[in-house]
């Protein structure tokens, strides 16, 4: 439920995902599902951000691209600004895409190769008919140089930028059309530490300046902390958890995500040595138990 | 550890082109590039390095040479009317490749006889390829069910003898023109490069930018035309110096068994067939084409080993 | 004497562009029973390291071009290819990051940590499958006799890493190197895969050596931790010390760059970023490499124009840098040493 009780941005009832295992050997028949999403519930308000975070095979990616509908869910609603995605015609999809944006994982297969910075951050312009070729080359640089890109740079190509350059590139044309809602699907996983904490910062300033909402999806606990007003936990496709992030990062309920938070490497080396010991005492009792 | 957020408020994000982080003014902290290069320039290099494939590649360009130009300068017609007393002559100095068994020159033959079968080649093998991109794509940019469907035509068609198959269609058009022999011979042979595309078109699906696009709103046929096919350049590339010794060489064999076209416009092929006949007195006549046709297939083989190398992804840098 | 002593070692890539200084000039040294860690971002010199250790290093473009590498005394720089085929595995063991891709798919685990068993020793297949079951069983495989003939695609990404580790101490070398062995894996399985490196080494009497970027790993399974940056050692510390009192500005700026998961105003706060990026390591300016970078060095500093040395700043302290957090104004110096 969101904070001030005002209707939520994003509302989420019973979204599942199910993939098919197909065998046979003329005729393929269904065996079996892969349940990747199964029956998640959660609401974002307008403004915050909500981490959902989980360990690889949890859902949570795929539980980012079925809210923009790029896979197609197997059962549930997904409301945006009350309006129900899974209902929507393709033209009418098309059309509220301008509003629900994502950034993904990968800076090296997330902007194609054959396209120049400019083209790649325009696109999304050319494909809404947006504003003239002139107009739509001025958006393009005032949207590099809002993430930090040197705009100088439209003709070149993504192969000549490091990862995390390439990444203000993905998020530049996320901002295109000036969405209101943006999926961050590990939008730092792939970058080193000091760049991370670099796109991280940005992605604070961008909510502040543009009034964004983030869908913040990642592994890494710290970093989801950093990032998100509220948190849900995913494991196996089922959210175990949700809630303020400080309440599920001090206080975990579930013991899946209690498990989690104690596996976090931090770095402090006696709470670290302490919990070594503490586990290697764990698995003698066990041993001889 | 955390900077305090009533210190960093009043710094704005990038209307200058100031990025906060790097704190002293310089232009966009994510600054210019890292590395400058072209992957088209890249492969180049990387090609260029393979000695067989630049030897290959600079015989293929003076073949193609030679046949172009060498029946523009040549004092000899290659379709004159017989000369008895110069027949059969061996290489000399007035005719380097010597003379067939109606006394015209062999090299001027062999310039225009390679006109028609390098024409041949390169049009069939064209027209392979867009029957092939064609299915290819479709199957797999769509996929699902369709794509089995087509996967499973393929299979069957796969079975075909591509040899007696050509026969077949030549025999059903009647005459042996260009064109015709060049849609008998892609009518089997499209079934490789089909496959081929599909599986590139696959692998580029699964691309983040892909996704990307249709995050935008892009429609199918601009994530096809945009992002899919221009990135199966290379793949198409390498395609044709492959698809291009099969076609020549069955052109090759279609006339060495006489259903080439009709002289005196001869291929290689057919000139290898006159030369059959005589070859014990002779042998220069059926020589020196089929040298021509195995120089070509051979060059093309090493420039597609070269192209493959060059525009491998593993060896690009990321 | 140490087990594994490095010495201004020095690894140039010979590349079209220009000379790729990866790793110039590092030194240090591992004790028996002891765990060395390094840390860094990518590209500075780490993985590098690690390799040319093992004469692994692609010989083309790569070379050794100055230092040494002794192990229990003999030199492993100039050591003929053969003699460090047998040296490699026996004696010096490496596992890698990604298990999907350091297996090969196509033959059983159990054939794989057979051969190498049989490679250095000269034991009946017999006895190396008893060998390769207890490897299995020791790096805590359920149903060790069943899977020896299971193919890599059966086991999770940590089964496989464990059945890596199995395979590296199947001939109970002296020294580990672990590059990145956690970072493919989830969260909750990284745990007990340092677990198992640890309970192993104590058994086994091993060095290791563990090469990550994170910094928690780090903290957890070190002794000591050597921090590198643009292919040169940047600090050295045992790990107790390097945590409480970073010296140099780079690996303040690590710590701080870093998430929290614990405290006050993390939601609203920002992470202190490093900006900039590392340098190019073709033409390295003379100087202090992390200069442009810095914090705390300005144009005029002795570091804009030499390179400053690796000193001791403390006992078993050392570090790189002219602006060390201890020695700049208003710095309160830390009495004592971390044990």
């Amino acid at each position: 439920m969101s904070a001030n009780g005002a209707a939520p941005l994003l509302a989420v009832r019973d979204l599942s995902k199910w993939f098919p295992v197909r065998s046979g050997l003329l005729v393929e028949r269904t065996v079996d599902h892969v349940k990747a999403v199964d029956g998640v519930s959660f609401d974002v308000a307008e403004g915050e951000t909500l981490g959902l975070v989980g360990e690889s095979g949890s859902g949570k990616s795929t539980t980012g691209y079925c809210i923009l509908q790029l896979l197609k869910p197997t059962s549930g609603s997904i409301k945006f600004e009350g309006t129900e995605l899974t209902s929507l015609g393709r033209e009418q999809m098309r059309r509220m895409r301008r509003e629900l944006q994502i950034v993904f994982q990968d800076p090296y297969s997330s902007l194609d190769p054959r396209m120049t910075v400019g083209d790649i951050v325009g696109e999304p312009l050319i494909v809404h008919g947006i504003g003239s070729k002139r107009d739509r080359r001025a958006r393009v640089r005032e949207l590099l140089d809002v993430v930090g890109f040197n705009p100088s740079f439209t003709n070149r190509y993504p192969h000549e930028f490091s990862g995390g350059q390439r990444q203000r590139i993905g998020i530049a044309r996320a901002l295109a059309l000036s969405p209101k809602l943006i999926v961050c699907d590990e939008p730092v996983s792939a970058l080193d530490v000091s760049i991370q904490a670099q796109i991280l910062n940005l992605l604070k300033d961008l909510q502040r300046d543009f009034g964004l909402t983030y869908l913040f999806i990642a592994h890494d606990l710290a970093v989801v902390r950093s990032m998100s007003d509220r948190i849900a936990v995913m494991n196996q496709g089922r959210i175990v958890e949700i809630g303020p992030a400080e309440d599920v990062y001090t206080n975990p309920q579930d013991p899946y995500t209690q498990a989690l938070l104690a596996a976090v490497p931090v770095p402090d080396p006696r709470a670290m040595k302490e919990r070594k010991a503490r586990r290697r005492q764990l698995r003698h009792a066990l041993a001889e138990g | 550890m955390v900077a305090d957020p009533a210190q960093t408020k009043g710094k704005h994000v990038g209307a200058t082109g100031v990025d906060i982080d790097s704190g002293d003014g310089v232009a966009a902290a994510a600054g210019g590039p890292v590395r400058q290069s072209n992957l088209w320039k890249d492969a180049w290099r990387r090609y260029i390095r393979n000695r067989a494939a630049v030897t290959a590649g600079v015989i293929f360009l003076l073949v193609l040479l030679f046949v172009v130009v060498w029946p523009i300068v040549s004092p000899y017609d290659p379709n004159a009317a017989p000369n008895y007393e110069l027949k059969n002559e061996g290489p000399s100095l007035r005719h380097p490749f010597g003379t067939d068994n109606f006394g015209r020159d062999l090299m001027t033959r062999t310039a225009v006889g390679g006109r028609v079968s390098i024409g041949i080649g390169f049009a069939a093998t064209l027209a392979i390829l867009l029957v092939g991109v064609a299915y290819g794509a479709v199957s797999g940019f769509v996929g699902g069910k369709l794509d089995n469907a087509m996967m499973r035509l393929l299979d069957t068609l796969y079975g075909l003898p591509y040899l007696p198959f050509a026969i077949i269609v030549l025999a059903i058009f009647g005459t042996v023109n260009i064109w015709t022999m060049v849609i008998a011979l892609s009518i089997a042979s499209w079934f490789t490069s089909a496959r081929i595309v599909r599986g590139q078109v696959i692998t580029l699906k699964e691309n983040d930018y892909v996704r990307a696009a249709r995050a935008v709103g892009a429609r199918w046929f601009r994530v096809l035309g945009r992002h899919l096919l221009p990135n199966t350049l290379g793949v198409l590339i390498i395609a044709i110096f492959l698809e291009l010794p099969g076609v020549i060489l069955g052109e090759a064999f279609l006339s060495f068994i006489g259903l080439g076209i009709s002289p005196p416009n001869a291929s290689w092929g057919q000139m290898a067939q006159e030369g059959r006949a005589v070859y014990r007195v002779a042998p220069h006549i059926i020589a020196v084409p089929s040298i021509a046709i195995a120089t070509l297939i051979l060059c093309a083989n090493f420039i597609a080993d070269g192209l493959r190398d060059a525009l491998d992804p593993r060896t690009r840098e990321t | 004497m140490a087990l594994l002593e490095v010495s201004d070692l020095k690894t140039h890539f010979f590349t079209r562009e220009g000379v790729v200084r990866a790793v110039d000039g590092i030194s240090f040294s591992v004790e028996r029973g002891r765990t060395l860690g390094i840390v860094g971002e990518s590209g500075c010199g780490k993985s590098v390291t690690a390799l040319s250790i093992m004469g692994l290093i692609p010989k083309p473009p790569a070379k050794i071009v100055g230092g040494s590498v002794l192990f229990e005394g003999r030199e492993l720089t100039t050591l003929p290819e053969k003699e460090l085929e047998d040296l490699r595995g026996r004696e010096i063991a490496m596992i890698f990051q990604d298990p999907m891709t350091s297996l090969n798919p196509t033959l059983k685990i159990g054939t794989q940590i057979t051969e190498t068993i049989r490679r250095h020793y000269d034991v009946s297949t017999q006895d190396a499958r008893k060998k390769a079951i207890e490897l299995l069983e020791e790096v805590r495989i359920p149903r060790a006799v069943d899977r020896l003939d299971d193919y890599p695609h059966r086991f999770s990404g940590g089964m496989r890493q464990r059945v890596m580790i199995a395979i590296a101490l199947s001939c109970d070398p002296k020294l580990l190197i672990a590059d990145e062995p956690t970072t493919a894996l989830d969260v909750t399985v990284q745990a007990s895969v340092l677990d198992l490196l640890d309970d192993l080494r104590r058994e086994h009497d091993m060095a290791m050596i563990i090469i990550t970027h994170d910094m928690g790993v780090v903290a957890e399974a070190a002794d000591d931790i050597l921090v590198m940056y643009a292919g040169q050692v940047v600090e050295q510390a045992p790990v107790l010390e390097l945590f409480d009192h970073p010296e140099h500005p780079y690996t303040e700026a690590l710590l701080g760059a870093l998430p929290q998961i614990e405290g006050e105003g993390i939601r609203q706060g920002r992470l202190t970023a490093i900006p900039g990026r590392p340098p190019d390591l073709i033409n390295p300016p003379p100087a202090c490499r992390f200069a442009p970078r810095c914090p705390y060095a300005s144009a005029n500093d002795a570091c804009a124009e030499h390179m400053p040395e690796l000193r001791e700043i403390r006992s078993g302290h050392f570090v790189r840098s002219a602006h060390p957090a201890s020695e700049r104004a208003g710095a309160r110096r830390p009495t004592g040493v971390g044990a």
